[in-house]
């Protein structure tokens, strides 16, 4: 199949079936479970069991447990412990019960008072939900529990994305928790068609992750490619979107990233409405989008809230910015040091005016430039905040000035480090940033050793490179090679909405149609 | 293993890459040069930017270029030679001046030009100049002001008088090369002189007086024959050949008032066309000279508002430049046997099998030829005023 031609090697690593060591059943008797229960828990101190008794005289021994610090504990005694030891006393429990019935499930659809309720009957049921949050309540002689969902703890609310900011555009962003996130794409999206898978990975983690896709607008295979891969993981834990990312990617040893990934919920929202499928991973505000373009790195969401005209304009800059962070020091070294003869007499004499004295040839002068900029920019991100502003004014004045002054680094390279590492910061995604600043030593080292006839093969190799690319089966480059016309409606400009009739072609043949053209229906009408 | 080789083999080409590297400050960036001949040797005198005089800072206020000189037998080696002396390797890349001295001129450039037109890292588009009564190595010794780099302002001034005044025809290597193989055209190349004392030109003294004790300055075009030089035009003549060669940009030329006095006009756009027939067995060739112009200055009594008075201009205007051209087209057929023009070259455009037939002679029927000058001046503005104010004066 054209899917899996490309495999990664953790995902096709055979699956095998999750090993449990609480594959029991409940017995009867409550002060077993209890017992086993402790056993397996060991010491944790979070876990609180208590045991109460209900019915009306109290003869029937129950018992509640729950995780500390992440059950709502006023919802545990108002409409649990209070439904439990006081509600149900009135009520004979005993003559409630019809031969089909049992205790379990009157307390299920009669007594307690709760949204989410569940019967269960084996220990490997239990603990993963007592461990989510979950309060399980046993009864003594009967085989079964009831696990109740009223999880809550302390998290993050929806605040203002971080990595993808905007001007214009909504300002909220994912959360860590799975179930907000879900009810943010939800509200922008009140399809039924959107559906949402989840599964369980990671053998002790047991995170939550959730695939999202609008159903008649995905392309099934694709849909079906992500499950595929996602089953195949076996691993003890998943702690950020990025780890089951690396465990599903198509390609493992490229710089650039074959996932998309966002904080924004519209982002997701115009995502699945062209057809792609969003991966959430509970515990993290990073989502991961499939299939993932080349393009899409360069496309903020302004784009499209903007006019199209300033939305092109900025589309076509990013590209270019990106062509500057990725060469330009690389074609400085190039030039001044294998083809003089391509700069204007003035510009070279400027140029070699200010080489004059500096002790290192102009490759080692750009690498000890770029080395320290990238050290200062990994310092900058991982001080506190308040260091970080010191950092940058000395590394500014380190750099900009005094290395200029004692003779040791020309000036021009100062601007060329410069003016890379403002272009680095113009790309709306991460991602792309970073393959472009491992890349821009590699184009460094070309240029110095064989100029531009270097950079050149560089480039090819590099064009070779991102085409040979896939991304769960589609082409990396797409849409423009394979080049596709309708495609570049979004491409190199954003062409004004009223325009944008079809989803992208490349991945989605299902339903392509997104607006009728209104200007032809106007015609009509008039 | 395999991997391991593969590695090595990409690493090694890293290796042997940067053979022709060479840093900026590797390099004597030479803008100007000059060739001329002592005693059966080449001297070569390159005139090499002193990049640290040039920077903002580090400048210490000695001269901004300094001048390299090499004999050898042969341009090359000269050139290679100067290594002796200069501690880096010239590096022609840039250069913007070759001044050729008047002597080897005479003798023929062919030889010394060679290895210009030949060097990858020459790029043929610098100018040529033939030094008057001095020497090359003279002319790049003067200190200019404006300019700080000699070179720069030679090569300007050029570009400036040629755009601005027609006084001066810059050509390029390529353009010298194409002429002197050309059958029916023969090269000519701007002049260069000295004005001054050049013992105080070459020392920074120059530069620091309001007018300096020398300086550079064009003038006259140096006719050639095959790769000699035969001799100079003078500045008229040289005005002469500009217009009909179309190398006139924008310019002002005097003229006689009617009465006494002169009227300057601006030319702001001239177009030559030659065309070359057979008349009779004859070769011959027209000369159709379009102007455009404005009434630049007036300098005597004429009324500007009366419709004669401008037709009346531009007929003064055309006979006068008419017998500048005359007298230019003669001078060379009679005096130098040289077709600078290109006459040849437009007879072989509109007749090829009769220009076969005479070519090789055609320095002969050159001097012989038969040709009509045509001159058409519109005058279209006058300025911002009508008459002059020197009408008033007089009242």
């Amino acid at each position: 199949m054209w899917f899996l031609k490309k495999k990664n090697p953790y995902t096709s690593l055979p699956s095998q079936p999750v090993e449990s060591k609480q594959k029991d059943v409940l017995k009867t008797s409550l002060q077993q479970n209890i017992q086993t229960l402790k056993d397996t828990l060991g010491k944790s101190s979070d876990i609180i069991i208590r045991e109460i008794r209900i019915g009306k005289e109290g003869t029937i021994k129950a018992g509640i447990i729950y995780t500390d610090g992440l059950t709502d504990t006023p919802s545990l005694q108002n409409f649990i412990l209070e439904t439990l030891m006081l509600d149900i006393k009135e009520i004979d429990l005993q003559k409630k019960i019809s031969p089909e019935q049992n205790l379990i499930s009157v307390l299920k659809d009669v007594a307690l008072t709760v949204g989410e309720i569940k019967e269960v009957s084996t220990f490997d049921v239990i603990l993963t939900s007592l461990l989510s949050g979950d309060t399980i309540i046993l009864i003594d002689g009967y085989a079964q529990g009831l696990i109740i969902s009223n999880r809550q703890w302390a998290e993050r609310g929806v605040t203002e994305p971080t990595a993808q900011t905007v001007v214009r555009g909504p300002r909220e962003g994912f959360t860590e928790n799975l179930r907000v996130n879900t009810a943010l794409i939800r509200r922008k999206l009140k399809d039924p068609n959107l559906w949402i898978e989840s599964k369980i990975i990671g053998t002790r983690t047991k995170t939550n992750v959730a695939i999202v896709y609008i159903n008649d607008i995905a392309n099934d295979k694709i849909v079906k490619e992500v499950i595929l891969r996602l089953d195949k993981i076996n691993i003890d834990g998943i702690l950020e979107s990025g780890n089951i990312e690396e465990l599903i990617q198509d390609s493992t040893y490229t710089p650039f990233s074959t996932i998309y990934n966002t904080e924004r919920p519209d982002v997701v929202a115009a995502a699945l409405l062209e057809g792609r499928i969003a991966i959430l991973v509970d515990g993290t505000p990073f989502v991961l989008l499939v299939p993932a373009l080349f393009v899409q790195f360069f496309q903020s969401p302004e784009d499209y809230y903007e006019r199209t005209i300033v939305g092109s304009l900025i589309r076509i800059l990013r590209f270019i910015a990106f062509s500057i962070s990725l060469l330009a020091p690389a074609l400085f070294i190039a030039i001044t040091t294998f083809h003089q003869s391509m700069l204007p007499p003035a510009l070279l004499i400027s140029l070699a005016a200010q080489r004059e004295g500096v002790p290192f040839p102009a490759f080692v002068e750009a690498l000890i430039m770029e080395v320290t900029f990238e050290i200062l920019r990994e310092a900058g991100i991982r001080m506190p905040r308040s260091i970080g502003t010191a950092i940058s004014i000395v590394g500014a004045f380190v750099i900009g000035t005094a290395a200029v002054e004692a003779g040791l680094i020309s000036a021009m390279i100062v601007i060329i480090v410069s003016i890379t590492a403002i272009t680095s910061f113009v790309s709306p995604s991460y991602e792309m940033a970073i393959a472009v600043r491992v890349l821009r030593f590699v184009f460094m080292a070309l240029a110095a050793s064989f100029g531009l006839f270097g950079i050149m093969v560089g480039i090819i190799a590099l064009v070779l490179h991102l085409c040979s690319l896939r991304s769960f089966g589609i082409p990396y480059m797409s849409p423009i090679a394979p080049f596709n016309i309708s495609d570049q409606k979004d491409t190199f400009i954003v062409l004004p909405i009223r325009k944008m009739l079809t989803r992208p072609h490349f991945f989605n043949h299902k339903n392509a149609t997104r607006q009728q053209d209104s200007t032809v229906k106007n015609k009509k009408g008039s | 293993m395999k991997k391991c080789m593969f590695a090595i083999l990409i690493l090694s080409l890293f290796l042997t890459g940067c053979w022709d590297r060479r840093e900026l400050n590797q390099l004597a960036i030479t803008l100007a040069m000059g060739i001329e001949k002592i005693e059966d040797n080449y001297q070569v005198s390159a005139q090499v930017v002193v990049p640290s005089e040039m920077s903002m800072k580090g400048s210490t206020g000695s001269a901004k270029v300094t001048l390299y000189t090499a004999r050898g037998d042969t341009v090359y080696e000269a050139v290679r030679k100067m290594t002796m002396d200069s501690p880096r390797k010239i590096y022609p890349g840039h250069l913007q001046m070759l001044v050729i001295s008047e002597d080897l001129a005479k003798e023929g450039i062919g030889e010394s030009l060679d290895l210009l037109s030949r060097d990858w890292e020459l790029r043929p588009d610098f100018y040529v100049v033939v030094t008057k009564n001095t020497s090359p190595a003279e002319i790049l010794n003067v200190s200019t002001n404006l300019e700080s780099i000699p070179a720069n302002k030679m090569f300007n001034s050029l570009n400036m008088s040629e755009v601005a005044w027609a006084g001066a025809k810059s050509i390029t290597l390529d353009e010298l090369i194409a002429d002197l193989i050309s059958d029916g055209k023969e090269a000519v190349i701007t002049g260069v002189q000295l004005i001054g004392d050049p013992k105080i030109g070459s020392s920074k003294n120059n530069v620091e007086k309001i007018s300096p004790a020398a300086s550079i300055q064009y003038d006259n075009l140096a006719v050639f024959k095959g790769d000699k030089m035969v001799g100079w035009l003078t500045k008229d003549e040289t005005i002469g050949y500009s217009y009909v060669t179309n190398s006139v940009k924008t310019t002002v030329r005097p003229i006689s008032c009617p009465k006494d006095g002169k009227v300057s006009i601006e030319v702001f756009k001239s177009n030559s066309v030659i065309k070359g027939f057979i008349n009779k067995g004859n070769p011959e060739v027209n000369i159709n000279i379009n102007l455009e112009g404005n009434v630049g200055s007036v300098e005597c009594h004429i009324n500007l508002s009366e419709l004669g008075t401008i037709s009346e201009l531009e007929k003064i205007y055309e006979k006068e430049l008419k017998e500048n051209i005359n007298n230019t087209i003669v001078t060379l057929q009679e005096q130098y046997k040289s077709d600078v023009f290109g006459f040849g070259e437009a007879i072989h455009r509109s007749n090829p099998k009769e220009w076969n037939k005479i070519k090789d002679n055609w320095d002969e029927e050159f001097s012989k030829l038969k040709f009509n000058v045509k001159v058409d001046l519109k005058i279209v503005r006058t300025g911002t005023k009508n008459n002059s104010f020197l009408e008033k004066i007089e009242d």
